[in-house]
């Protein structure tokens, strides 16, 4: 028995269909990735686990319980921790008794070890909250009852570098405790540090499913480089390059190193080969400046999974602005 | 057990405090108004014989110049009957739109409880409100009445407020059911609002006439203030059937919310 099994879910509202005839699984012990853009229905299928919502067709369990029964729904929230996308709390009530009305209800074993990582300010009420403490307060209750398995959606959004890494340094050591993670995200790097499969949604339907490292190797690293002199395509004729450009750009002054007289050219590309090949090839070049990110999940879809009218090519450049946030270090 | 019940209704103490004083202010004023309207040697009661029935009905206008009749006119008939249920009426519609509306219930209902639970937890917080605002009227009332100079039936006066707690009972009701069919919190409210007003109006306006059985889906019907207070006449039966509505309506509202789809 897999901790969350999903057989051909369809979830229609009419005008668009969320969720397309979606079968997977979570398996016990795993922290899944559940990746697509911002309205590719990912927060329809969390939700149609959690019981919130029907589907249209299909069926899906939790910890081998059908969530269209309330009764067995039940009896499988017991060992689940939940984390909506963007939760919401009642405004008037504290921290404290938000999460004291929790613990009443489903327990709280691990509350102090958790608010030890992620500390709202408990004695305060949710009016006064930021929307990172609000996050913060979603997480310590969906840990606090040392459930087996997390369904969260978005779990990072709102949270700051620090505790971005703390979450993903805690979701670590949970896995290392046998904890099941079924994780949303709509950003790549935000999730490939701690999920082993991910599973890539794209306008309901379900892209492909599979492990991190072989979709990172196959997504690639965006490139863009500043050399001195002149460039031409030819030049980045080689293994593991995709979609080059080539520009020559005039030296401004953060370039005053370079003779006014020198052509500068700036290339981008997108690289799948091999990091030392790309080193060598450049080491030949005069470099003015080299950037290595990791190249982002739209890219990735338009590469792999087809192209349409609404990713054009400068959805490279305005996808790195995720990148940067985190950085890109290579294949960690 | 109750955990819910008891947390809502923690949240509702205040509020309900606030509501109670509110009324009690308006009561000060209406009592202190008695004596010169009593002493203003206008023949009320040939003035309100020319009132049309449903107005009489409707304001539960009866032997205006005794302070009984005065109060069930003024303060009971009006206030306790139209504002306070309107006003439970749309406490209680805020409870599941609202919750559904920004997300609340989502984590809500992550909790192993079943949502018949959480429905009728959230009704039962609505008692606090409605205990509060009977429980400390009555004194404000009497202590009114006494300062004054006027006596009333102390038994009367706590019967007016027991027998309006199934009348409310009943308006919260009808608020939770709207709030369990509509999924936006400001529509529930205006809907419920809507609601009592639209039963209230059916009921004065058919009083009289060959529609009056009409008036029974109306809560009004099974609550009189003035037959307690001016008559001394206890309508049991009326308590029973807003008792037994408040239960029946309750339950429907479990049982579709526990179907229903949160989209």
């Amino acid at each position: 028995m897999s901790a969350i099994e999903i057989h051909g879910l369809s979830k229609d509202y009419g005008p668009i269909l969320a969720n397309d005839d979606l079968t997977f699984e979570v398996e016990d012990g795993e922290v899944f990735g559940y990746l697509g853009p911002n309205g590719a229905g990912k927060t329809t299928t969390i939700r149609t686990l959690m019981g919130l919502q029907s589907p249209t067709a299909g069926t899906a369990t939790i910890m081998g319980h059908d969530v269209r029964d309330e009764g067995e729904l039940i009896a499988a929230k017991r060992s689940v921790g939940y984390l909506p996308s963007n939760p919401s709390f009642d405004r008037d009530a504290t921290g404290r008794e938000i999460l004291d009305l929790h613990a009443s209800i489903k327990g709280d074993d691990r509350r102090d070890e958790i608010l030890e990582l992620f500390d709202p300010p408990l004695d305060r009420t949710v009016r006064e909250f930021s929307s990172g403490n609000v996050q913060k307060l979603g997480l310590v209750q969906a840990f606090m009852h040392d459930p087996d398995l997390l369904v969260m959606d978005e779990p990072t959004s709102g949270l700051d570098p620090l505790m971005q890494s703390r979450f993903n340094e805690f979701v670590r050591a949970e896995k290392r405790a046998g904890k099941t993670f079924f994780l949303s995200s709509h950003v790549l790097s935000e999730v490939r540090r701690v999920c082993d499969r991910v599973g890539i949604l794209r306008d309901g339907r379900l892209v492909t499913v599979e492990r991190v490292e072989s979709l990172l190797d196959r997504s690639g690293k965006f490139v863009r480089a500043r050399v001195v002199g002149e460039l031409g395509a030819e030049d980045l004729d080689f293994d593991g390059v995709h979609d080059p450009t080539v520009t020559a750009i005039e030296a401004g002054p953060e370039l005053s190193s370079v003779p006014d007289d020198e052509t500068i050219t700036e290339v981008t590309f997108t690289f799948t080969g091999d990091i030392n090949d790309l080193l060598g090839r450049f080491g030949r070049e005069r470099l003015l400046d080299l950037d290595l990110e990791e190249a982002p999940l739209e890219d990735v879809f338009m590469r792999f999974y087809g192209n349409d009218s609404a990713t054009t090519a400068d959805a490279g450049t305005s996808g790195t602005a995720f990148d940067t946030a985190t950085g890109g270090d290579g294949n960690a | 057990m109750l955990e819910f019940a008891r947390y809502e209704g923690r949240h509702r103490v205040r509020g309900s405090l606030v509501l109670t004083a509110g009324i009690a202010a308006l009561i000060a004023l209406y009592v202190w108004l008695f004596p010169s309207f009593k002493a203003s040697g206008i023949d009320w009661e040939a003035y309100i014989e020319s009132f049309p029935p449903a107005f009489m009905e409707a304001f539960g206008v009866r032997n205006i110049t005794s302070i009984e009749g005065f109060l069930s006119a003024e303060l009971y008939s009006f206030v306790w009957v139209l504002l306070l249920g309107m006003y439970l009426a749309y406490s209680a519609a805020s409870t599941v739109a609202g919750e559904v509306e920004d997300g609340r219930m989502d984590l809500r209902l992550s909790l192993p409880v079943s949502r018949r639970r959480i429905v009728g937890e959230k009704f039962l917080s609505l008692l606090v409100p409605v205990l509060i605002v009977n429980l400390l009227t009555p004194m404000a009332v009497y202590g009114g009445v006494l300062l004054i100079g006027e006596s009333m039936s102390a038994a009367d006066l706590v019967a007016v407020h027991a027998f309006s707690i199934p009348y409310l009972l009943a308006c919260a009701a009808i608020g939770l059911a709207i709030s369990v069919a509509l999924d936006r919190e400001g529509r529930a409210q205006r809907a419920a609002l809507g609601a009592i007003f639209g039963l209230f109006m059916i009921e004065s306006v058919v009083a009289g006439t060959d529609a009056e059985p009409v008036g029974g889906l109306s809560p009004t019907r099974y609550f009189d203030p003035s037959a307690i207070l001016v008559d001394g006449t206890y309508d049991l039966a009326g308590a029973g059937i807003l008792l037994g509505a408040t239960v029946v309506i309750v339950l429907a509202s479990q049982w579709w919310f526990s179907r229903k789809s949160l989209e």
